[in-house]
């Protein structure tokens, strides 16, 4: 297990995401920024799911804001968010020792695993409207689950090879345990000389405000035409060979969809037939994808020894 | 030196998902052990390993060597051999060369088929060392598995990426190359407390020095044990007694490869959620054991069963006590949520959710139970005004939060919802008892409410599907027809009900009325149910002859049925039953030939002796067995029967019926007739022989 040293305060929410950034790049990966549009997990960031086609090696972290509509409780429940964040670790190929890897990162939070109960336990993901899949597992501490840990097999609908090892931590519910605290208002966000700011004094409003939207103010009209619009646009991208433009389309149409579904205007039956249409514009994407990279000839390819690009 | 040793062969994995642990380490002893014996190794014993880290087997006496084998190569048949002028042909001369010998050493192999060229020789059996590799390749690669994934950059699949292979024999080190990986002779122990290599001496040390050295218990059944133990030790110490949930048990030795209980509490005040809610979110959730009271109310306390000795397992208790108390407050806040609304003042909202697409929604359901339900408390003499109630308000917890959240509490919501309201407890538990008998062999309901209902609730799913033409094909089931006709029965036949399956599909079948594009297939439902009880009765150990006998007089009361079963189980008993069911077998074959059969038994034209005694004897007994089954009392009725054996015996001795006088056959089939149906009246007794 690789011993981090590490300067920051892993007691404080910025100090833990610092923590995991030193860690993760000391272990090769690139330190990308959040994806800049609503996605509803870490998943959705072109540096999973796109990174996640064709031959190329890619190794990334980065923290990824995650919107879930529908989880908004009005900035009452302490555990609920409807905005609330993800450490995205992306591994591809996913190296022999990923999970002695993965378990240094709990290590440089603090977890001794001789006095933590950690264990893997079997959780099958599949991502339906992005005609994705992966077998893996929850990470649990102490009974709780603190990451999903996946290794992709597909996605849109195309087989990932090499194989991409993709870790979602829930950062919110490490560092509660880590600070002790009950509630996700009351973590401590950083210690500034003004005191300490909370994880509520920056996002408290923000929850109150979001759900009202959410549930109550969402225009369901316009977000059944931007819906439609997205559709549309991302068709005619994907024919235009403009992959990344048209990706972004598919992140509006399936935002759209979940403030839709947040204000349940979407019937059961209809439900499923918005996912199949989401999920039929990520597999397009997904092959302009793989072909726009072709074109290109591969560029990451350039650093990878022969053996290792032998697949 | 021993000409045999032990086989040791363990694949150490990343962590493997619990249901498959012990099925794919089973299947990997027992396909080596199978490959090894065709390949002539004559292994031992097995003995299997099971872990979330490793499937391992050791196999006793496994040869050092593989026997020599006699092998017979077939060529090609020996017109093909020989040309025109009879000289060996291509095909000829290939097939030498393949033997690796010259054409004149090839023989010929003749059988009742043809003739063929052949050669025979003796293969030198080749050593274990040698052998084992492609073999062990073959059989991991065979494995079944759920599913298959790929890691890393190559083309291997397994069901979780693979670490490392082990693979000794006695003290030797076999080579083996598996899914990328080389063969040692080191295993390794538990993730965290010895993740260092241990080389074993040899194979036999294996399980020992895991436990010793490698802080792993590899024996499944063994960390199962030690996890029951724990458990109960902990339950003890706590002042309560354990659900000890054998399913869980063995998931959680699933789990972890060295099981330390550890038990912490949360707060009483959760304690007012029905406890079926909170021991779920335990369970499921978090593969927690409750614990309960001596009058088996739920204790704030649980047990978990973590992977390690861990330096403070205060951090550890505290953790588990942190995970569980949202997801209890969750529970809560639905009970305490779904309490504000009367459970009746959801039933407009089951207009909302559809059964299925051409049987309505859940509201027309419960429409049609309250008819079904009243029309069986009718037959029954049970009272339809509670009953009605109860399936009136049947579905309504499907609308609660609590349902939405813990599907599994269907019903049992149900139950608390109406009864905080002030509902009776009979009618109460109905709800609860309306989705019983929840598998084979687990119990029907107590109450007559729940009974009727119990039917009701799956006697409408049956004819629906049926009456919509989706009768289960094959395997697929998606209804679990299966387990609702068999609980409609169970109910019927272990409450003792008085009722008739005909009559209650053809209830079913006016309730639904409408709904039905084909109502006339409802009575499939009849004998689809029925062949339900040939696996009902052999579970119990019941003779598949008597429900054959049975199932041939088609009898749709089900309480009539299992009376019949258990009368003609008793008969097969009687030391007579024998030659009467084969005379019976007789009389029906006999009967079956017959082209013509005389109307009713003309006593004058009867012969004195065997036949004027078999129609004496047939009278008195008709007189005293047809009272008898009348009454239902089939089994003393059958024993009646007994007395028929002799005569019946020495008829067949003694007398022709196909007689040349016309109708003096005639009247003796006719005879032969009233005989044969006083023996098929409770069964046919002519299928025991």
């Amino acid at each position: 297990m690789a011993a981090s040293t590490t300067p920051h305060d892993v007691k404080t929410f910025q100090g833990m995401i610092a923590a995991l950034q030193t860690y993760w790049s000391e272990q090769g990966c690139i330190i990308q920024q959040p994806y800049d549009m609503e996605v509803g997990a870490g998943t959705f960031h072109s540096s999973t799911f796109l990174r996640a086609i064709g031959p190329e090696p890619w190794y990334a972290c980065h923290t990824q804001a995650s919107r879930r509509p529908t989880d908004g409780r009005y900035g009452e429940n302490p555990n609920r968010l409807q905005h609330y964040y993800q450490f995205q670790v992306v591994m591809k190929p996913s190296p022999a020792n990923m999970q002695v890897l993965y378990l240094g990162s709990l290590s440089a939070l603090g977890f001794d695993p001789l006095v933590h109960d950690i264990r893997f336990v079997e959780d099958n993901w599949e991502s339906p409207t992005l005609g994705a899949w992966g077998l893996g597992w929850e990470v649990w501490l102490n009974g709780m689950e603190v990451t999903q840990y996946t290794y992709f097999q597909q996605c849109g609908g195309l087989e990932c090879k090499p194989v991409l090892g993709e870790l979602a931590y829930g950062i919110e519910r490490l560092a509660m345990y880590i600070q002790g605290v009950e509630s996700i208002y009351d973590l401590v966000w950083a210690h500034t000389p003004a005191g300490p700011i909370t994880y509520g004094d920056v996002f408290h409003q923000n929850e109150v405000e979001q759900s009202a939207y959410n549930f109550e103010h969402a225009n369901t009209e316009e977000l059944f035409h931007t819906f439609d619009v997205c559709e549309s646009e991302c068709q005619k991208l994907c024919e235009a060979a403009l992959p990344l433009p048209a990706y972004e389309q598919v992140l509006r149409a399936s935002h759209s969809f979940n403030l839709l579904d947040a204000r349940r205007a979407i019937s059961v039956t209809e439900r499923q037939r918005f996912i199949l249409r989401v999920r039929t514009l990520s597999r397009a994407v997904a092959i302009a994808y793989a072909e726009s990279r072709e074109r290109l000839g591969h560029p990451l390819l350039r650093n990878t020894t022969p053996e290792a690009s032998d697949v | 030196m021993s000409d045999h040793a032990t086989l040791l062969i363990e694949l150490g994995c990343e962590e493997l998902p619990a249901a498959s642990i012990q099925p794919m380490a089973a299947a990997l002893a027992e396909k080596l052990q199978a490959q090894l014996k065709d390949a002539g190794f004559a292994p031992g014993d097995t003995q299997v390993f099971a872990t979330p880290r490793r499937l391992a087997v050791l196999i006793s006496e496994v040869q050092k060597q593989q026997a020599d084998r006699a092998i017979e190569k077939r060529g090609p048949a020996v017109q093909a051999a020989f040309d025109a002028e009879g000289n060996a042909s291509k095909a000829a001369l290939g097939f030498a060369k393949s033997c690796g010998v010259e054409f004149d050493q090839v023989g010929r192999l003749k059988t009742d088929k043809g003739e063929w060229l052949a050669y025979n020789f003796t293969q030198k059996g080749e050593a274990l060392s040698k052998q084992l590799g492609p073999l062990l390749e073959s059989v991991i690669n065979n494995l079944p598995m759920p599913k298959r994934m790929r890691w890393g950059a190559n083309n291997y699949s397994f069901l979780r990426p693979v670490l490392w292979l082990t693979a000794l024999h006695g003290d030797e080190l076999m080579p083996a190359t598996v899914l990328g990986l080389n063969s040692g002779r080191s295993t390794r122990g538990h993730r965290f407390h010895a993740p260092a290599e241990i080389e074993l001496t040899q194979a036999e040390d294996y399980a020992e020095a895991l436990r010793s050295q490698g802080h792993v218990e590899p024996d499944y059944a063994k960390r199962m044990a030690s996890i029951r133990e724990q458990v109960l030790a902990a339950a003890a110490t706590a002042g309560g007694q354990a659900v000890v949930d054998e399913d869980l048990v063995e998931e959680c030795a699933a789990l972890v490869e060295w099981p330390v209980a550890i038990s912490g509490h949360f707060d009483e005040v959760f304690l007012e959620v029905p406890k079926e809610a909170l021991i779920q979110t335990m369970k499921n959730d978090q593969r927690y054991f409750p614990l309960l009271d001596e009058s088996g109310k739920l204790l704030p306390t649980f047990i978990t069963i973590s992977n390690i000795n861990s330096s403070d397992e205060a951090l550890v208790r505290q953790g588990n006590e942190r995970v569980i108390r949202p997801r209890l407050a969750d529970a809560m806040f639905f009970w305490q949520q779904d309490l504000k609304t009367p459970l009746g003042s959801l039933l407009p909202s089951l207009k909302t959710v559809v059964f299925q697409k051409k049987l309505g929604t859940l509201h027309d359901k419960t429409e049609r139970l309250v008819r079904l339900t009243r029309h069986i408390a009718q037959q029954i003499d049970a009272d339809a005004v509670l009953v009605e109630r109860a399936a009136r308000l049947s579905k309504c917890d499907l609308m609660t939060q609590m349902v939405y959240e813990f599907p599994e509490m269907q019903g049992i919501a149900g139950k608390y919802y109406i009864y905080k309201e002030g509902e009776s407890i009979a009618v109460a538990t109905a709800l609860e008892e309306q989705y019983m008998p929840k598998q084979a062999g687990s119990p029907t309901p107590e109450g007559i409410i729940g009974q009727i209902l119990a039917i009701a609730e799956k006697l409408d799913t049956l004819a629906g599907i049926f009456g919509i033409g989706q009768k289960p094909t094959g395997a697929k089931d998606p209804f679990a027809l299966r387990r609702a006709s068999l609980g409609i029965l169970r109910i019927i036949i272990e409450r003792k009900l008085d009722l008739d399956l005909h009559d209650l599909l053809s209830t079913a079948q006016q309730a639904l009325a409408d709904k039905l594009d084909k109502p006339e297939q409802v009575f499939d439902a009849l004998d689809y149910a029925l062949d339900r009880l040939q696996g009902y009765y052999a579970d119990q150990g019941i003779d598949r002859r008597v429900v054959d006998a049975v199932m041939a007089k088609k009898p749709t009361r089900p309480l009539d049925f299992d009376k019949r079963v258990h009368a003609v189980t008793a008969f097969l008993q009687l030391p007579e039953a024998e030659a009467l069911a084969a005379a019976n077998k007789r009389i029906q074959n006999i009967l079956k030939k017959a082209d013509a059969i005389g109307e009713g038994v003309d006593e004058s034209l009867l012969a004195a002796g065997a036949e004027q005694t078999l129609y004496d004897t047939l009278l008195t007994t008709e007189a005293e067995v047809q009272p008898l089954y009348r009454r239902g009392e089939y089994e003393a009725g059958l024993r009646a029967l007994a007395g028929l054996r002799g005569p019946v015996d020495s008829y067949f001795d003694d007398v022709m019926v196909n007689a040349d006088d016309n109708a003096i056959k005639l009247n003796r089939l006719a005879l032969l007739q009233r005989l044969g149906n006083l023996c098929t009246e409770a069964g046919d007794l002519s299928a025991l022989s």
